[in-house]
């Protein structure tokens, strides 16, 4: 695989099927297409038939166990991990957009080095890892310097390994969002340097002081699943409480969200510990009663000024938290100001005196978030390089160019001073731009590696297929660069004759992990059962915590801006998080949940103050901070407080690819650079705001904020289902039709009864249906962007979106209630894709049946017989159909061409590309349904209920989504269709939906 | 060339490509001298054959169906051996091609062709006769297993083919006559379907 006509051969080999014909549209048969086999039959691979590989996600910290869908040697789909502990089979949409990392096509083709012009230049692997080891041999082994971001496995220890070998002791570990304040906390209370695990399912009143729980947080998919256990409908379902002074996608599912100042939260939380423990509240261990001198201060009274929260309402929190099983989280990095460390540990002490601590905050089962404080470990290598150059510098894993304040200035002029910088990214990130050398890493899918999410679970990641380019896994670069360097890392890393590789490392490290749960079988029989399961997990440790002298000390939390300025509030992004998902197209045009942005940044601020200041949405504003300015256009938020604004993490990229360069801003520019308290980056800064003048039409996909009456997402409170009124708001029927219609409605019945009545419509029939459960959706769009990876749907880029022609499938529908009058503001959230109506009017509108109803009652389109006169889309009600304006798979039109090579690679063989003038929209997945029935068949037997699984429901976090036959009345999804809380959407149109929405159930507190 | 030859069969039938063939300058092929061997069911291919008269695209290797599958009765699934489990029936690999001529057929140049492509590592590129638009997701094991088609009713009279070619127009009119002929209404025990999202999605 010396070049790239061969490379593209090889790979070209291991399809069988329809090999290259997957951008083809159309019936052209002038094209000769070549069938070649394989040379030597590969024992997993059927030609047509998906091969499964257990992975790991490593799109963040949470590791989430995957599961890869391999078709002809090539993964198209990710989907969870049914077994593993983290994330039990259901993931976020990043782990859903991971594929578009391994196949973008800004990766890093080959190991490139810097010439003397300041350009790369493209050289072979040999004259890279001479040059990498010619420079640690003549490096003074004390200055050579290694930056990775949280590796948390064997390669962690690797790393260490091979620098302590050559005599180092420079290891940075640089995460952006490192938990550093919860881990300042629990060392301060519980004096454990550690970040515990919360257990939602276990709590029965949950309250967050602004941890983005159901978003970024820690392990956002383990923890949708417990918050759904606890917080969907069920009898004594619990209540949810959110402190922050912006409503964030997770305060959206709040019952209660409580804007405080920004910076209270803490005291807010320190009240509630207060009366707990004063009023003896809480099942609280004997030891609390120490602190009740240091919470003496703290009264409902004594907080409510600064809080701007009542003092009455503190004092229900507390008896609410504390009557029940809770949990109280700390703040996020959305709430990450100079004090967070003191919310962090105030939540702490709140759990503590609530006697939540070993029950539903557990500490021992510590969650894998790089430990210590990052930021600060970065800021020491800073400062020394300035000082001493630094003769060789490695980067894996990180962009510390990019996502530290300032846009990473420090880090770029300390990588200056350094002699040589080794790159070991897989795309030319800003830090990577940087370097001298780039040795590219192998994508997490096409790599050995192991990765440990908490402790007890130790999950795997193994190749699922050939190495997309000419990429080579750095734990096999740094033992050849050590076979090369000799002396003593050799010895230790690579003795003489050994051809080890990173592999055989990973397999020592598991023989110890075996060894270690006392499995007496022979290895290889260990490993194989690890690999097929995703790896090993047991029960997690609890270990018993006991409050620290220190804890006792503990300060007030708060937070000024000075008088004529907003405090400015920086939070990750749902689906970019700190930046590092900028460079995937489906992530860049998945609508932000709250916002409904796409491709870019905004500033929220409140429509009063943007009033005040005479500033409209769309309106470019300029943030200036003492630090740094920026530039985004203004979105009008309701839930923000109106002395805050806030921009998310995540652009601003200067590098990282087409996808990621050159849109938005980067919010760490407006950042200080001086580290806080606990060692982290304020997310907070004081600063002002000035409109520049300009304007834009934003590209996003918000319709109309509020519902007007249309009972579109519908909610309902607890109290009223306990008194048996949980009647869901049904549309009015339209008017009577009038009388020079009828004889045309009489005609109409007459048809459709007679097609119901004969042939293959005239026999008992599944109909597919769905229920989606509004009680458990948090509007994370994990299935939009799972539904884009089965369906093959294209990204369209900005400009489409802001004509509103987004493709998306199935969309996450935002409404704000409330807001006005006093009234509490409420927001909600509602998937929409098409409703596969029983009386659809999509079908009859058609002029050539492409829109038609199937037998087992779909509304399908077929994309060969469609033309395109969009009259479907006009009749339909719901907007669930999707045309295509131009050419999004053909790589005639670069403008428009959505796959670039080889991101073509991750198109579905099993559903059609469509081209140019087609329409297109949901079918339940019907690929897989004929999938699953087709199985069936083979052997013989009827479908099972639960059987077919959408893309959608397959990813859903909270398991909000149920499919199945609706005239099974056994099915789970027949059952839901019945329930009281189930509505259609628009019934009075008389559509008839498959889709049934169950009721949003709010756990109000009596009036 | 390929690409017209193949425009043109599907344009116009197999006569004109022969025409073509010859007269874009292909070779007389003939198969050498085949050794005596047993036949199993009578049927004895031909041993001399004339490609420029056959119809089909010319394909890398003359490898010969009427000679297996007629003459050996190799079964179809020995090679197509996904047929029964999969939408694509599967490619013989050609480790499995070598695994009977790393013995037989020595001094063929035709074998040779499948030798040297196992010895060298380099795959052979066939060229595809029966091709779908990516819009339709034709299942052949249902139509193996389910409805115990044979081969033959689609793919024509393979084993006496020496050179593949084309039998059914593979259209939709096609698909849909014999779909049409076994509907629900007039046997519910097959359940033969012309739902249009049996292939189309």
């Amino acid at each position: 695989m010396t070049d790239e006509m061969n490379r593209r051969k090889f790979l070209k080999v291991l399809g069988v099927t329809g090999g290259g014909a997957a951008t083809l549209a159309g019936c052209s048969t002038d094209q000769v297409e070549h069938l070649i086999p394989y040379l030597v039959p590969n024992e997993d691979q059927i030609p047509g038939i998906a091969t499964y590989y257990a992975s790991t996600c490593r799109e963040c910290s949470a590791g989430c166990g995957v599961h890869l869908r391999v078709r002809e040697g090539r993964a198209v789909k990710v989907e969870g991990n049914p077994d593993h502990p983290v994330n039990r089979g259901r993931l976020c949409g990043r782990a859903q957009a991971s594929l578009q990392g391994t196949y973008n096509p800004d990766r890093v083709r080959q190991p490139l080095a810097r010439n003397a012009d300041g350009q790369f230049d493209k050289i072979s692997w040999d004259d890279a890892l001479g040059r990498v080891a010619q420079a640690v041999s003549s490096a003074n082994p004390d200055n050579v310097w290694f930056v990775t971001g949280n590796e948390g496995g064997s390669f962690d220890r690797f790393v260490d390994e091979w620098l302590a070998a050559l005599g180092s002791s420079h290891r940075v570990v640089f995460e952006p969002f490192a938990h550093e304040a919860l881990r300042h906390a629990a060392r301060q209370v519980f004096g454990v340097d550690a970040v515990p695990s919360y257990r939602f399912e276990d709590a029965e009143y949950v309250l967050s002081l602004g941890a983005d729980f159901l978003e970024t947080w820690i392990s956002p998919v383990e923890q949708a699943r417990g918050f759904a256990a606890s917080h969907g409908f069920h009898e004594g379902m619990g209540r949810y409480v959110h402190v922050e002074p912006r409503m964030s996608m997770t305060a959206m599912s709040a019952d209660e969200w409580i804007a405080p100042a920004p910076g209270t939260e803490g005291l807010l939380a320190l009240a509630m510990a207060q009366v707990i423990l004063a009023d003896g509240l809480g099942r609280f261990p004997t030891d609390a009663r120490r602190l009740e001198n240091t919470l003496a201060s703290y009264t409902p009274d004594a907080v409510a000024a600064r809080t701007e929260v009542p003092a009455e309402k503190i004092l229900r929190l507390a008896r609410e938290f504390a009557a029940v099983p809770s949990v109280a989280l700390p703040g996020g990095a959305g709430t990450q100001h100079p004090d967070a460390h003191l919310t962090a540990a105030a939540s702490l002490l709140l759990n503590y005196v609530a006697g939540n601590v070993g029950t539903t905050v557990v500490f021992g089962a510590d969650q894998n978030v790089a430990g210590g404080s990052t930021y600060t470990s970065l800021r020491t290598f800073q400062e020394t390089a300035v000082a001493s150059a630094p003769d060789v510098l490695f980067i894996h894993g990180a962009n510390p160019g990019y996502a530290t304040p300032a846009a990473g200035a420090a880090f770029a002029a300390a990588q200056q001073n350094a002699s040589l910088t080794v790159s070991f990214s897989r795309f030319v990130d800003e830090t990577t731009a940087a370097a001298d050398l780039i040795l590219p890493d192998h994508d997490p899918y096409e790599q050995w590696n192991d990765y440990t999410p908490r402790v007890g679970v130790r999950s795997l990641q193994q190749p699922v297929m050939q190495p997309v380019f000419d990429t080579r896994q750095t734990g096999d670069v740094l033992l050849e660069v050590a076979r090369q360097v000799g002396g003593l890392l050799a010895r230790r890393l690579a003795p003489a004759g050994d051809g080890a590789t990173y592999k055989d490392y990973l397999q020592n490290q598991w023989r110890r992990v075996q060894r270690d749960l006392g499995d007496r079988r022979p290895f290889d029989e260990f490993w194989r059962e690890a690999l097929q399961r995703g790896g090993v997990w047991g029960e997690s440790p609890r270990r018993t915590m006991r409050l620290a002298a220190s804890a006792a000390t503990l300060t007030a939390p708060g937070w000024s801006t000075p008088e004529g300025q907003f405090t400015l509030i920086a939070y990750p992004s749902m689906s970019l998080l700190d930046g590092r998902g900028a460079n995937r197209p489906w992530l860049q045009e998945l609508p932000d949940p709250v916002t409904k942005m796409t491709w870019g940044s905004w500033v929220e601020i409140h429509p009063e103050t943007a009033d005040g200041l005479g500033i409209a949405e769309g309106d470019e504003v300029e943030v200036t901070s003492p630090d740094g300015s920026i530039r985004a256009p203004a979105y009008l938020h309701p839930g923000l407080r109106p002395d805050v604004v806030a921009v998310p993490f995540g652009q601003g990229h200067t590098a990282f690819g087409q996808y990621a360069t050159d849109r938005g801003a980067n919010v760490y520019r407006v950042l200080s650079a001086q580290p806080t308290e606990f060692g982290g980056v304020s997310h907070y800064a004081a600063v002002t705001v000035q409109p520049t003048g300009a304007h834009e039409r934003m590209a996003k996909t918000e319709g109309k904020r509020r519902q007007l009456g249309r009972g579109i997402a519908q909610a309902v409170t607890l109290a009223a289902i306990h008194e048996g009124e949980a009647h869901p708001f049904h549309m009015a029927p339209a008017a009577e039709p009038p009388e020079r219609e009828e004889h045309i409605l009489e005609e109409v019945a007459e048809m459709q009864r007679e097609a119901t009545e004969y042939g293959p419509y005239a026999y008992e029939q599944t109909r597919w249906g769905m229920a989606i459960d509004l009680s458990q959706c948090t509007g994370c769009s994990a299935c939009v962007v799972a539904c884009s990876a089965e369906n093959n749907v294209p990204h369209v880029g900005a400009d489409q979106i802001r004509h509103g022609r987004e493709m998306h499938w199935i969309r996450i529908e935002r409404y704000f209630e409330g807001g006005e009058n006093g009234e509490p503001l409420e927001a909600r959230v509602l998937p929409m894709m098409c409703q596969q109506c029983g009386h659809a009017p999509c079908e009859p509108v058609c002029p050539v049946y492409a829109a038609y109803h199937t037998p087992d009652g779909l509304n399908a389109q077929v994309y060969n017989r469609c033309v395109g006169t969009r009259y479907c889309s006009n009749n339909c009600p719901y907007k669930v159909r999707y045309y295509n304006w131009f050419d999004m798979s053909t790589p005639e039109d670069p403008r428009t061409f959505a796959w670039p090579d080889p991101m073509h690679w991750l198109l579905n063989p099993d559903v059609t590309v469509r081209s140019k003038g087609v329409m297109e929209k949901c079918t339940f997945c019907v690929q897989r349904i004929r999938g699953a029935q087709h199985q069936a068949k083979l052997e013989g037997r009827a479908l099972t209920d639960g059987e077919v699984v959408t893309a959608c429901q397959q990813t859903c976090p909270s398991n909000a989504i149920v499919f199945g036959n609706l005239t099974d009345p056994n099915s789970a999804v027949a059952q839901l269709a019945a329930d009281e809380r189930g509505y259609h959407v628009l019934d009075g149109l008389n559509t008839t939906p498959a889709v049934t929405y169950l009721q949003k159930v709010r756990n109000l507190v009596e009036p | 060339m390929t690409r017209r030859v193949w425009s043109v069969l599907k344009a116009g039938g197999a006569i004109a490509v022969a025409t073509l063939l010859v007269a874009a300058g292909a070779e007389v092929f003939r198969t050498p001298a085949q050794e005596s061997t047993p036949t199993m069911g009578g049927y004895e291919a031909p041993v001399d054959v004339d490609t420029a008269g056959l119809p089909g695209p010319r394909q890398p290797i003359f490898y010969r169906h009427d000679i297996h599958a007629g003459q050996y009765e190799i079964d179809c699934r020995y090679c197509h051996y996904a047929a029964e489990v999969s939408f694509s029936p599967g490619l013989p690999t050609v480790a499995s091609c070598y695994g009977c001529h790393v013995i037989v057929g020595a001094g063929n140049p035709e074998v040779q062709k499948v030798r040297d492509a196992h010895t060298n590592g380099v795959p052979i590129e066939w060229v595809e006769v029966h091709s779908l638009p990516q819009f339709v997701h034709f299942p052949h094991m249902r139509h193996v297993v389910n409805a115990e088609l044979e081969c033959q009713q689609c793919h024509g009279e393979i084993q006496r083919m020496p050179q593949v070619y084309q039998f059914a127009s593979l259209k939709m009119g096609w698909c849909v006559s014999c779909h049409e002929r076994s509907t629900y209404a007039d046997n519910p025990e097959r359940q033969v379907t012309t739902d249009c999202t049996a292939c189309h999605y």
